[in-house]
């Protein structure tokens, strides 16, 4: 089966406001893996699908080994798919569940990189990163290099870097594995604010302890997705 | 800050990097050009002292080159994709990898050159300079295909020092024949001539060129393809 193309939803058509953000539809991924002339086919989506809208909290919970990352991964276009649709919108941010960051930039170079592929520039780029600073409260570390910081400050990083530009739609795989328990509570009343605010919001975790907080949760299971 | 500077004190960043540009010209051209001309007579070839100084100049910069470029395409890959994903797209990221690699082939063949310069006299010095240029921004291509391709540094890294080695022994004066083809084998040419006094002529320096641009072309697509999305 061939990949079928990801469309992206333009933010102004007034029929995406009311609807799903994201749509992802029938998605298959297999994975090859041993030796060559020996490889077997593992097979990890099985025809997963899911939506999420504007002002939705959605969890992605499931096993150990189940996909989520895969899936979200597929989501982000950092994995191509066999098959299936994803449609996204221009404007996403997305914190992926181990820090993509240089190691020997600092934190202050590596919000003026984000800032000028998100095309923001000057004060807006500024206000948003000293707000995202204040927020999660590592302003103090701005110049420190990436290879530095501890793990629950790189994974702020992390974090703050997919916030920077108030994306439409939010992409967080495990997003505060590392943090402190007031950072891990402080996560979740900022991303709160924002979905109260209009933004879309994924979430992968493999704890269901975290149910409460969330609107809609599919469980990823047999490489399917499921409304639990 | 531009995305070439932010990329390029990365690299120059890491002390190992610092270590490779000086260390490596002083061991190749002061300690190893001798030994190399030794080794080139053993093996029935017939590389001249200055000449051997001056390919040793040329092979500190490839060798510098190449392991910038090997790791400046292995370790980023990830966070480059990222910000690719971003909005910035994988063409300009690449043209800023580039950019930066770039800068870091000339600083390593000035490095090779201002020590071969301060070793010995070069008749033709800016032949030289062009000559050890090439060396860099080659083995660049070659460092970055690696880095492409292999991420574990000790693999990657391996396969860099294999591709030069090979390279390195089957250059010309290296033996009683030379093989075939070599990459930086042009280069080598124009290196040798310049060391022992002699121009290049008019079709040499164009097959340099085009054989640098090739590869500067190459190690480009390297970066945009490891930076690409892939839906």
């Amino acid at each position: 089966m061939s990949p079928t193309s990801a469309a992206t939803l333009a933010p102004s058509d007034p029929a995406v406001e009311a609807s799903a953000v994201l749509r992802v539809i029938d998605v298959h991924k297999a994975f090859r893996t041993g030796v060559p002339l020996r490889r077997r086919r593992v097979q990890i989506l099985r025809g997963a699908s899911l939506t999420v809208s504007s002002g939705e909290f959605v969890g992605l919970v499931g096993e150990n080994g189940s996909g989520k990352s895969t899936l979200m991964q597929i989501i982000v276009g950092l994995l191509g798919r066999d098959s299936g649709t994803v449609q996204r919108p221009d404007r996403l941010g997305y914190c992926p569940q181990y820090p993509l960051l240089w190691d020997k930039l600092t934190v202050k170079e590596h919000f003026e990189l984000f800032a000028e592929a998100y095309g923001l520039a000057g004060k807006d780029a500024a206000d948003s990163r000293d707000g995202l600073l204040e927020e999660l409260q590592f302003a103090t570390y701005v110049d420190y290099r990436v290879e530095q910081l501890s793990g629950g400050t790189r994974q702020k990083l992390n974090l703050a870097l997919a916030l920077l530009h108030e994306p439409q739609l939010l992409l967080l795989d495990e997003p505060y594995s590392g943090f402190d328990w007031e950072t891990y509570l402080r996560f979740w009343e900022m991303a709160e604010r924002r979905r109260r605010d209009g933004m879309a919001i994924l979430v992968v975790s493999h704890l269901l302890a975290e149910r409460d907080r969330l609107g809609r949760v599919y469980e990823l299971r047999d490489g399917r997705c499921e409304l639990v | 800050m531009t995305r070439t500077a932010a990329f390029t004190r990365e690299q120059l960043r890491a002390p190992f990097t610092l270590v490779l540009l000086v260390i490596v010209p002083v061991i190749f051209v002061v300690a190893s050009a001798g030994v190399l001309g030794d080794f080139a007579r053993a093996q029935g070839g017939s590389l001249a002292a200055d000449a051997a100084s001056s390919l040793a100049a040329g092979w500190a910069a490839a060798f510098v080159a190449g392991t910038l470029g090997f790791f400046a395409a292995s370790s980023s890959r990830g966070a480059d994709r990222r910000l690719a994903l971003a909005g910035l797209g994988p063409a300009r990221v690449a043209a800023s990898r580039i950019s930066a690699s770039m800068l870091l082939a000339l600083i390593a063949a000035a490095a090779a050159f201002g020590t071969l310069l301060a070793r010995t006299g070069v008749a033709h010095p800016w032949h030289a300079a062009a000559a050890v240029l090439a060396y860099a921004v080659i083995y660049l291509a070659v460092g970055v295909l690696v880095g492409s391709l292999v991420s574990s540094p000790l693999e990657g890294s391996l396969a860099v020092a294999f591709v030069f080695l090979l390279d390195v022994f089957s250059g010309p004066g290296m033996a009683a024949q030379a093989a075939p083809y070599s990459i930086s084998r042009k280069a080598a040419d124009v290196l040798i001539a310049a060391g022992s006094g002699n121009a290049s002529d008019a079709a040499d320096w164009v097959k340099l060129a085009v054989i640098s641009s090739a590869c500067v072309a190459a190690a480009f697509v390297a970066f945009v393809l490891a930076a690409r999305s892939r839906s």
